[in-house]
């Protein structure tokens, strides 16, 4: 925490680090899952998750995902006019519909390793959104 | 469904029990609207309706269309592949489920799912192993649905989706050494339709086109199974039929005529219209043709004369008249 704060301090925008927190997790869920059920899938998947979300939050349309893996380069720049409580909105209702895709797939296999990830980073996400 | 993508599908079903403990294998082919189910012979009915319902759920949440259960073609196999021991209780239900999508390059061709009576009955390792079997069976599939679609193309008419020239030039073959050799009789129907050029000219081609579909479609229902139609070219069509006479053959010319006589065609924002076909007939041994290019003339001399005498009849091909 002191150290967000120092960081926040010397100049770093709250988005950018609401932004570095999810990339840091999707970067994860993407090495764990595409290992379970293949990059060609995962892609779909994603593509799927971030259509449903994309007209609440349009952000996610610069979200770029292929059998490669998946790129959050040039969304900073974009990112730094949305509120971050609505980045970590986007972020979290994405990784929720995912969630929701990898449990109707197979029901709790890829959950129970995702979650013990996944809960923490959205705590954390929503403390550096509530600092003011 | 093609004999390919049924052997695929049975080939992984015959081989997953040596993988995986599981109670049933489904695959759903979304272009087939076809779901094949290869279960253990003790899976109950319950069981089997659970592993449709689960199927249509998953496959509508991968964002296809609402899949309509009722629209699907159930297929399923029954095999013995669990244990004695193991036979599934009589009211068992759907405890646990392995479903991925069958993708290849970003389209959804269906979903493939392993299921079971048992709760938690897959771990990360089978899920990883599935998904590897679904990939490769995606792609299979894909690589056979392309097949299946330029071997149709190669052989179809796309308008009226009878047989196309190509197709009735290799199958005319085929017939005339049967009957050539075997001393079989073989009748050629060659049919044409009155005044077509009207229809385009008063109507437009689109409405030409639907009235050529709906005479294809008389044509088809007015033949026996042996026998071959097709769209020989603008609106002429040829029909094989081996092992007909000339009697059988023009009373089957003859059954078509009236057919279409009696059939109105409804064209768009306009009363009814009716129309009439000329036709003309040879056939082997009679005509004595002595190649299929002679038997397909005699038959084109025939319908000449169906037009020249008047149209909306039957003529049979005429030695003199040739």
């Amino acid at each position: 925490m002191a150290a967000l704060v120092k960081e926040n301090k010397i100049g770093k925008w709250p988005s950018d680090l609401v932004l570095d927190l999810y990339t840091n997790l999707l970067m994860e869920i993407w090495e764990d899952v595409s290992a379970l059920i293949g990059e060609a899938i995962l892609e779909l998947l994603f593509t799927l998750a971030i259509r449903k979300l994309r007209e609440k939050y349009p952000f996610l349309i610069s979200l770029k995902v292929s059998e490669d893996g998946i790129s959050l380069n040039g969304m900073r720049e974009e990112l730094r006019n949305i509120p971050p409580i609505e980045i970590h909105r986007g972020f979290q209702g994405l990784i929720n519909h995912l969630s929701h895709l990898f449990s109707a797939l197979a029901e709790g296999v890829i959950n129970k390793e995702l979650f013990p990830k996944v809960f923490p980073k959205f705590r954390e996400a929503e403390r550096i959104v509530s600092q003011k | 469904m093609s004999f390919e993508i049924k052997e695929i599908i049975e080939s992984a079903g015959t081989n997953l029990p040596n993988l995986f403990d599981f109670s049933s294998f489904g695959v759903l082919w979304k272009e087939g609207l076809l779901l094949y189910i290869y279960q253990d012979k003790s899976c109950p009915p319950s069981f089997t309706q659970d592993v449709v319902k689960n199927m249509v759920r998953v496959f509508s949440i991968l964002g296809e269309e609402p899949a309509d259960a009722d629209k699907l073609t159930l297929q399923v196999e029954k095999r013995n592949f669990r244990p004695q021991q193991m036979v599934m209780d009589s009211k068992a239900t759907l405890k646990s489920h392995l479903t991925l999508p069958l993708a290849v390059e970003g389209e959804i061709i269906g979903c493939t799912s392993l299921n079971s009576d048992q709760p938690n009955a897959f771990d990360a390792q089978d899920l990883q192993f599935f998904s590897v079997i679904g990939y490769q069976m995606a792609s299979t599939l894909k690589h056979f649905q392309r097949f299946s679609s330029v071997k149709s193309m190669a052989i179809y008419d796309t308008l009226t989706s009878l047989y196309n020239r190509r197709l009735f030039e290799e199958r005319l073959g085929i017939e005339t050494q049967k009957s050539f050799y075997g001393g079989t009789p073989l009748s050629l129907v060659m049919v044409d339709i009155d005044h077509f050029k009207k229809v385009n000219d008063t109507f437009g081609h689109l409405e030409g086109d639907k009235v050529l579909c709906k005479i294809a479609s008389l044509l088809k229902d007015s033949v026996r199974k042996k026998d071959t139609v097709a769209r020989y070219g603008g609106e002429e069509f040829v029909l094989i039929l081996p092992g007909a006479g000339l009697e059988e053959s023009a009373m089957i010319a003859e059954r078509i005529r009236r057919l279409v006589e009696n059939t109105p065609m409804q064209i768009i924002g306009q009363a009814q219209i009716n129309l009439t076909v000329s036709l003309g007939i040879s056939n082997f041994p009679i005509h004595r043709p002595n190649s299929k290019e002679e038997l397909v003339k005699m038959a084109d001399q025939a319908l000449y004369e169906a037009k020249e005498e008047g149209r909306n009849r039957v003529c049979i091909f005429h030695p003199e008249h040739g």
